[in-house]
């Protein structure tokens, strides 16, 4: 009897495959994509035609070509997302071999690998949903796969419709019944301090953040993006002033024509410079990754996490680029004290210009430094005040400029946003010699109420400087906040007052909001359930810190119970509830025999297991025979109740042995 | 109190059912389970098809039980000439009283073995199996009535022989079992060759009982009490032959009241009161295995897929 067998199977794992591989094809080249798809495409026609596997040489050729293409794809450099390329495509070339049960197999308990490799990219909440999608798809796929191997002659012939719906249940039951034991796994599956590998870089996708340069313009972009790039916590459970929410992140300090850079140097380590005065902030700051190694933190850090340092100007860098969600303590304070005076070689360094740019702003300049002889203060009082009267306007429709880009913009545009004013700003300082930098970050954020965080988006994205006031030290000083001070009490998107997309409504940044506070609650849950907070988890519970033996001895432990129970679950499932007080005095009965070692057949009636009994267990059963004659016939026969109640009487005392 | 006179009565009959069991069986030795099942279809008011090669004791077996009922009977040798006036009968002309006579043909009796049934041509098969199922036969527009209990043993020999018009599936329904007999045991078959014919033995059969008194009987089993267990089992055997994949038509409705109407009388001539899970357990392959149409790719046979079923379906 050799049937063709039906494609139906192959059509849930091809499914499975493409949903589990979707977030890595729409990362990957859209040719390559295509290619995979025709593969898909190509198969189910095959399982549809009943085509049989095509020549292994062939199947060899293809391989190799679709190898080939992948590293022409990733332009030979293996990054992260080559590597899933690659495993997408060679699923692909698995097609053409997936003619057994076996293979089918195996394709879809890797369709569950697919899935779980896009987490090394992405580990926001709502993956979770695609999770729960894909893991439905594969295990229909397995359960096809088995219903088709066991062509059980038992099993019920239904409608399609109706098996289908069956065996979805099934899937759905399946993956809620596995929860647990993940849940377990989760909870104590030792957790490293570190990762086991170091994970290639760039997993970004093409997304940016910020950059450690500043063009006036490259922030723009940002402004659109809604996107989370922190959340801050605060253990007292409130957030610093509106005006106070500086997130500090990169610092430029060398002015390359008209591009602001971070210092070559600045990433070498400096001791940290003395405490500072004024209000201290404790917080916690979740980072969404963004590929670069500064920690945001609240202006200004005074002291950061274990594998992070602060830079000599106070730059806080963690030792390896944020590649995954990562949290971190901060303890800031709102005004530092740095050294009280600067040397002369850094004196220089940050009044570096270009010499043969911006005339008018030189000019400028001169004419200041004359009206405020030794009072660097006042002077930048002047000018912020300067910006305010003068007709500068806060738009992000800007013109770009050019060579003497500080000229063209204090002078002629006035239109612009916080990078122009930094820049122009800084440069001016510059030339009136006072030491400058600006400053990268994110300016004021959203206080979540139900989640008690601050929600900083990349459209808060921001630029200001910092000048040496001797005395005082290095000043944080925001010329876009004189210009718009609504920039700073609203944000850019108050700042702005058109809406600046379509999509950009009270509605819809509410639901945004909400969104992001669940997604808040599994940052902080699950993806902040580190090495660390399982060995505090096992200490509340009194166990030894650091102890992975403690951890696997735990999920052994927990594993078998979870075992246990759910067999149990399954078997009391399998018995129905007894009809009668009599039924249930006869499982009872069989239950005592089972534990003896003989257990009654489902198929088989009351007399007849108790001829096997007899046969089995010899002169012991005798009694169990009469009961089972009773049982016979107080369950079968016509009610009987003195019957019944010798039944019940005689079962009770009813002992095996 | 007429009660007590009528149970006696029934007790008087039930303890002859049990005679005329106990000497067919001396007849027919050691096949009692075939007997059984020859008993069981009487008191349940249907027929007997014994499917078997020649020669293993069909004939016989139908002679004994025709001559133990103490009813009339006739045996109808098929062949593949044959009318069915041959069978349900014929009117003949009278001139002297110038009418017409109804012949009864050799159908109008208690107990009619129809001797390998599928040798006719189908035209004279459904001839009987009308007769069967209406309990009357018509000739020339005249109804007559069969005699009560009509009890047909038909037997047929596998389909597979040469010169034979296999039934029709959808007539075999109208036999309530079929059952084989099967080859005699080493020792059995060492006495059917040293001792005198068994056929001698049926001159001796004494008739146990009466017309009467299987109708009665068949009236006391059809009575039995049927509990709901066994009503789940009844259902759920069913089911497994509706839902199984490799059946293409599951028992109908009717043959679900075939069931319970079998599984009585066959709990009622093993001496229940009530309707067993055993009886319906016996029963179940002689009264499905003909009902069943089995995918032919599955390979397997109805027989197969009944253990199957049975061994699957919990008793509850």
């Amino acid at each position: 009897m050799t049937r063709a067998p039906s494609p139906i199977p192959v059509y849930w794992v091809l499914a499975a495959l493409t949903i589990t591989s979707a977030p890595h094809l729409i990362a990957m080249p859209a040719w390559l994509a295509t290619l995979f798809l025709l593969m898909v495409a190509w198969r189910a026609l095959a399982a549809n035609r009943a085509w049989s596997a095509p020549p292994a040489l062939l199947r060899l050729t293809i391989s190799v070509i679709l190898l080939v293409l992948v590293v022409v794809a990733s332009g030979g450099h293996f990054s992260r997302r080559a590597a899933t390329t690659l495993l997408c495509m060679m699923m692909a070339a698995k097609l053409m071999e997936m003619f057994s049960p076996r293979d089918l197999r195996l394709v879809a308990a890797l369709s569950f690998f697919m899935m779980t490799a896009q987490f090394l990219f992405n580990e926001r909440l709502v993956y979770l949903v695609y999770l729960a999608l894909g893991a439905w798809t594969a295990t229909m796929a397995l359960i096809s796969i088995q219903q088709q191997q066991t062509v059980t002659l038992l099993s019920p012939k239904l409608a399609k419709t109706e098996q289908l719906a069956r065996q979805g249940r099934q899937a759905a039951m399946m993956i809620v019944l596995a929860l647990p034991v993940a849940a377990l796994l989760f909870v104590l599956f030792p957790r490293l301090a570190s990762p086991l590998w170091g994970l290639p870089q760039q997993s970004m996708d093409g997304r940016t953040g910020l950059s450690d340069e500043l063009t006036a313009g490259s922030i723009a972009n940002l402004f659109l993006d809604d996107s989370p790039a922190l959340r801050v916590e605060f253990p007292d459970g409130q957030p610093p002033p509106v005006e106070d929410r500086y997130w500090r992140g990169p610092v430029l300090t060398e002015l390359d024509g008209s591009t602001w850079r971070r210092s070559s140097r600045a990433d070498q380590s400096s001791p940290l410079p003395e405490a500072g005065v004024g209000e201290e902030f404790e917080h916690r700051v979740q980072l969404e990754p963004h590929e670069r190694r500064w920690l945001f933190a609240l202006d200004h850090p005074r002291s950061g996490p274990e594998d992070s340092r602060l830079t000599t100007t106070r730059e806080l860098l963690s030792r390896n680029p944020v590649t995954t969600l990562t949290q971190y303590d901060v303890r800031s304070v709102s005004s530092p004290f740095g050294p009280s005076d600067l040397p002369v070689s850094a004196r220089a360094y940050y009044l570096a210009l270009p010499q043969d740019r911006n005339p008018r702003t030189r000019a400028f300049a001169d004419e200041l430094r004359d009206r405020f002889p030794d009072d660097e203060s006042g002077l930048v009082a002047y000018v912020l005040e300067w910006f305010r009267t003068e007709p500068f306007r806060y738009s992000l429709a800007t013109a770009p400029l050019g060579r003497h880009n500080a000229d063209e913009f204090l002078f002629d545009l006035r239109d612009g946003y916080c990078e122009y004013y930094a820049s122009a700003f800084a440069i001016l300082m510059r030339a009136a010699d006072i030491p400058s930098r600006v400053v990268l970050g994110y300016m004021g954020g959203d206080w979540q109420e139900g989640g008690e965080y601050l929600l900083v988006r990349q459209s808060d994205a921001h630029a200001w400087t910092e000048v040496w006031i001797d005395g005082s030290g290095w000043v944080r000083v925001d010329p876009t906040a004189a210009v718009s001070p609504d920039r700073i009490d609203y944000g850019a998107r108050g700042a702005i007052r058109e809406p600046r997309h379509v999509l950009d409504n009270e509605w819809l940044r509410n639901l945004r909001n909400r969104l992001d506070r669940a997604q808040h609650t599994w940052n902080r849950w699950i993806l902040g359930f580190d090495a660390d907070r399982q060995m505090r988890m096992l200490e509340r519970l009194g166990l030894p810190r650091g102890s992975h033996t403690t951890l696997a001895i735990m999920m052994v432990a927990g594993l078998a119970l979870a075992t246990l129970i759910l067999a149990v679950l399954l078997w009391r499932r399998d018995l129905k509830r007894p009809r009668s007080e009599v039924e249930r005095a006869w499982r009872l009965l069989l239950a005592r025999l089972r534990r003896h070692g003989l257990t009654k057949q489902a198929a088989e009636t009351p007399l007849e297991f108790a001829q096997r009994a007899e046969k089995e267990l010899g002169p012991k059963a005798l009694d169990f025979g009469r009961l089972a004659r009773w049982y016979h016939h107080a369950h079968y026969g016509q009610s009987h109740p003195p019957l019944e109640k010798r039944f019940l009487a005689a079962a009770r005392k009813f002992r095996p042995v | 109190m007429t009660e007590a006179p009528a149970q006696r009565i029934v007790e008087d009959h039930f303890s002859a059912l049990q005679q005329a069991r106990a000497e067919v069986n001396r007849v027919i030795v050691d096949k009692a389970e075939v007997v059984d099942f020859a008993f069981t279809a009487l008191l349940a008011g249907g027929h007997l098809l014994i499917e078997d090669l020649p020669g293993v004791g069909k004939t016989t077996l139908a002679h004994a039980m025709s001559i133990s009922l103490g009813g009339s009977w006739q045996r109808i040798q098929f062949t593949n000439d044959m009318l069915p006036a041959d069978i349900v009968g014929v009117s003949v002309f009278h001139r002297d009283e110038a009418s017409f006579e109804f012949r009864p043909g050799p159908v109008f009796a208690n107990v009619v073995l129809a001797d390998e049934i599928n040798r006719a041509t189908p035209r004279t098969q459904s001839a009987l199996l009308e007769a069967m199922a209406e309990g009357q036969v018509t000739v020339d527009g005249q109804t007559h009535s069969l005699p009560q209990p009509f009890f047909v043993i038909a037997t047929q020999n596998p389909l597979d022989m040469v010169g034979t018009y296999p039934l029709p599936d959808s007539q075999l329904d109208r036999f309530l079992l079929r059952t084989r007999i099967g080859y005699p045991s080493q020792a059995e078959e060492r006495r059917l060759l040293t001792e005198p014919d068994r056929r001698t033995y049926l001159a001796d059969l004494k008739p146990s009982l009466n017309p009467e008194a299987v109708l009665a009987l068949a009236d006391q089993a059809a009575r039995l009490h049927v509990s709901e267990p066994v009503l789940d089992y009844i259902q759920a055997l069913i089911a497994a032959t509706r839902s199984h994949a490799a059946i293409r038509v599951g028992l109908s409705p009717r043959a679900g009241l075939a069931l319970i109407r079998t599984a009585r009388a066959h709990a009622f001539l093993n001496r229940s009161d009530f309707c067993t899970p055993e009886s319906v357990k016996t029963v179940f392959p002689g009264l499905a295995a003909h009902r069943l149409q089995v995918q032919p790719e599955s390979g397997l046979s109805s027989e197969d897929i009944i253990d199957e079923i049975l061994s699957a379906t919990a008793v509850p």
